[in-house]
């Protein structure tokens, strides 16, 4: 789940990382009492959980004069179609240079990646080429010295003990990312002027994160009953056990130019109450014509799957494709209240095309 | 074969849930139609002395293995609690754990994998389901009905996908030698190209089924490693990004890993690429 760069900066906070002093508003008003006592500039940023948040107008700029008026602006904008409900009002940084740091899990050595660039900021993208990298064993507390010099390489000392505190960071709150640009030093010291962390879904209750916000409501009821569930736009409704088969699903349709309306996995051992919950979750969606059920494994009881789909009589067609114990038995009861169980995921998908508009 | 054969014995870690129960059965049921050892042993803390389907259960994988001589784990051990049982087997001696477990938590995925390794433990999964040598020996959930032994080995990021390809392949005679699953989680301890470099050390395999997903770009690292014919099929194409399809691993991030530009890259190494499981059969055929 992304957290937002004020709860980042919170976190980072906490673990002795230097965040620009600032506030959380939710009205433009509020700018008025978190203004710099020097009278100083501010920065007032969209708290919206998309990429290219400062070229898509979510960062603004004012002094103590214009702050309201400037939170008002922001307040009133779409960020790439996300209304602003929350800014960042924080004291402006005099920065004298801009730095990249991030660290990621890497999926080729199954280890964290810790990466350093001497430019940062939001051009970062395209200047790959500049980017130091080194792995650290999951097993150390801390990057080892000899990493630091590596990645830092002619960049000054004092951003080492950042580092090292982003680490400890990512290590402790289970992360899948966490990431500081710019890191920016200043006359006053190094600041981590913006904030970006992922934490792992897997590990969000042992976090303390009761609700991953990364999911739609429907998502979420998907999530109780153990599916794993994703909508997309068009008219086939699909269900599947295990995630490679459900996406292969999909992949049939897009092959035969349908247009699949989510994903479902019911996960494994699907019963017949789980089977009646995913069909009706499907059938649910408004512009779902027919339902694909693509089933298949060792442990599936079929006679148990055709109860759970004859249950559910949802409006939909449903054509039915599994394979697993008990499938004489799954046929007949499907046959008997007249629903297709075919052979083949191909044959499947085919015949839900001459369904679907 | 690859990973172990019928002689060597196993242990099952949470062996007392239901999933543990359920799958040493089937496990044992697979290694007495083929005269193996089969599941010797069973873990489960605070439930010593208990036996389940005639296998004993220790408290520890330390005092399994002192009274039995086994080399390899299947852990059943849920979420939380799976990295450390990780940890236990590879520090008792177990030099294979196939890790079905889903819903580990990434750093603890990374740290059990890294401390196996200290302890040359080899570690398949986690989030997947197992290993089958048709004809010789099963490590995890892999329905056996669907394979038949053969030559060509099969290398997977799903679980009910790659039986779906395996029947494919059965029913177009084309046999299996060994079909793994690494699992679909962004870290596992054998990736492709580990994967690939066993194949390429057995006699019995001649052609590899890679079959991959949406999410990092370790298909394409395997296949690179290997000078064994291959054939691939990759998962996803109609996946939108930055959505997690299912398993925690299979996810267009940053716009990286999504799998129409792996389809493009392995088609450009001159590899061939199923558009969907049942050309797979077809496309081994020209390789083999």
């Amino acid at each position: 789940m992304k957290l937002l760069e004020y709860e980042a900066k919170q976190i980072f906070s906490e673990y002795g990382i230097p965040v620009p002093k600032g506030a959380l508003i939710r009205a433009p008003e509020e700018a008025a009492a978190h203004l710099p006592e020097t009278g100083g500039a501010v920065v007032l940023k969209a708290q919206v959980d998309v990429g290219g948040r400062g070229k898509a107008g979510g960062v603004l700029f004012a002094d103590a004069k214009t702050a309201v008026d400037t939170a008002r602006e922001l307040f009133a904008r779409e960020i790439k179609g996300i209304p602003v409900r929350e800014v960042l009002i924080e004291e402006r940084l005099a920065i004298e240079h801009e730095y990249y740091v991030s660290i990621a899990v890497d999926r080729s050595s199954r280890q964290p990646a810790v990466l350093f660039a001497d430019a940062g900021g939001v051009e970062i993208e395209s200047a790959a080429s500049a980017v130091r990298k080194v792995i650290v064993s999951p097993l150390l507390r801390d990057i080892p010295p000899f990493l630091m010099r590596e990645l830092l390489g002619g960049a000054p000392k004092d951003l080492a003990p950042v580092i090292n505190r982003l680490y400890r960071v990512f290590q402790e709150k289970d992360a899948m990312l966490a990431e500081v640009n710019p890191l920016v030093t200043t006359p006053q010291g190094v600041y981590a002027a913006d904030a970006k962390l992922i934490v792992d879904d897997n590990a969000l209750a042992r976090q303390g994160i009761a609700v991953n916000r990364d999911l739609s409501e429907r998502e979420r009821e998907a999530e109780k009953h153990g599916f794993s569930y994703v909508e997309l736009d068009g008219t086939i409704g699909v269900i599947g056990n295990g995630a490679g088969l459900t996406m292969s699903t999909l992949d049939l349709i897009e092959y035969y130019r349908g247009r699949a309306a989510n994903f479902l996995d019911v996960g494994g051992g699907a019963d017949q109450e789980r089977v009646m919950h995913a069909v009706r979750l499907v059938a649910s969606m408004p512009d779902v014509s027919v339902i694909v059920v693509n089933l298949l494994g060792g442990i599936t009881r079929c006679d148990e799957v055709a109860k759970g789909i004859i249950a559910a009589g949802v409006a939909p067609t449903v054509i039915v494709r599994m394979a697993g114990t008990n499938e004489a038995e799954g046929r007949q009861l499907l046959g008997e209240h007249g629903y297709r169980m075919l052979e083949s995921m191909d044959a499947a998908v085919r015949a839900a095309m001459e369904v679907a508009p | 074969m690859i990973y172990g054969d019928k002689s060597l014995g196993v242990i099952v870690q949470n062996i007392t849930g239901r999933q543990g129960m359920f799958h040493t059965e089937l496990m044992n049921a697979y290694a007495r139609d083929l005269g193996g050892r089969g599941v010797v042993a069973g873990v489960a803390p605070g439930k010593g002395g208990r036996e389940v389907h005639g296998v004993p259960v220790y408290n520890t994988v330390k005092e399994a293995l002192r009274e039995h001589d086994a080399t390899r784990s299947v852990v059943f051990v849920p979420g939380g609690a799976a990295g450390d049982s990780i940890m236990e087997a590879a520090h008792a001696g177990i030099t294979l754990a196939v890790v079905i477990t889903e819903h580990i938590p990434v750093h603890d995925a990374m740290k059990a994998i890294a401390y196996a390794r200290l302890h040359d433990c080899t570690v398949i999964g986690p989030n997947c389901p197992g290993l089958l040598s048709p004809g010789e020996c099963k490590l995890g959930i892999m329905p056996a009905h669907l394979a038949t032994r053969g030559n060509v080995g099969v290398v997977s990021r799903s679980g009910t996908l790659t039986y779906e390809v395996v029947d494919e392949l059965t029913r177009a005679g084309i046999g299996q030698s060994t079909v793994v699953g690494i699992g679909g989680d962004p870290v596992i301890g054998q990736t492709f190209v580990d994967v690939l470099a066993r194949f390429e050390d057995d006699p019995l395999t001649k052609a590899v089924v890679v079959i991959g997903e949406v999410g990092g770009n370790l298909e394409e690292e395997g296949v690179r490693s290997t000078d064994l014919p291959v054939v691939t099929y990759i998962a996803g194409v109609s996946a939108p990004p930055e959505k997690r399809m299912g398993h925690a691993g299979a996810i267009i991030e940053g716009g990286e890993g999504d799998a129409r530009s792996k389809v493009r890259r392995l088609a450009a190494l001159g590899i061939p690429v199923a558009s969907r499981p049942s050309e797979i059969p077809g496309l081994i055929r020209e390789v083999l």
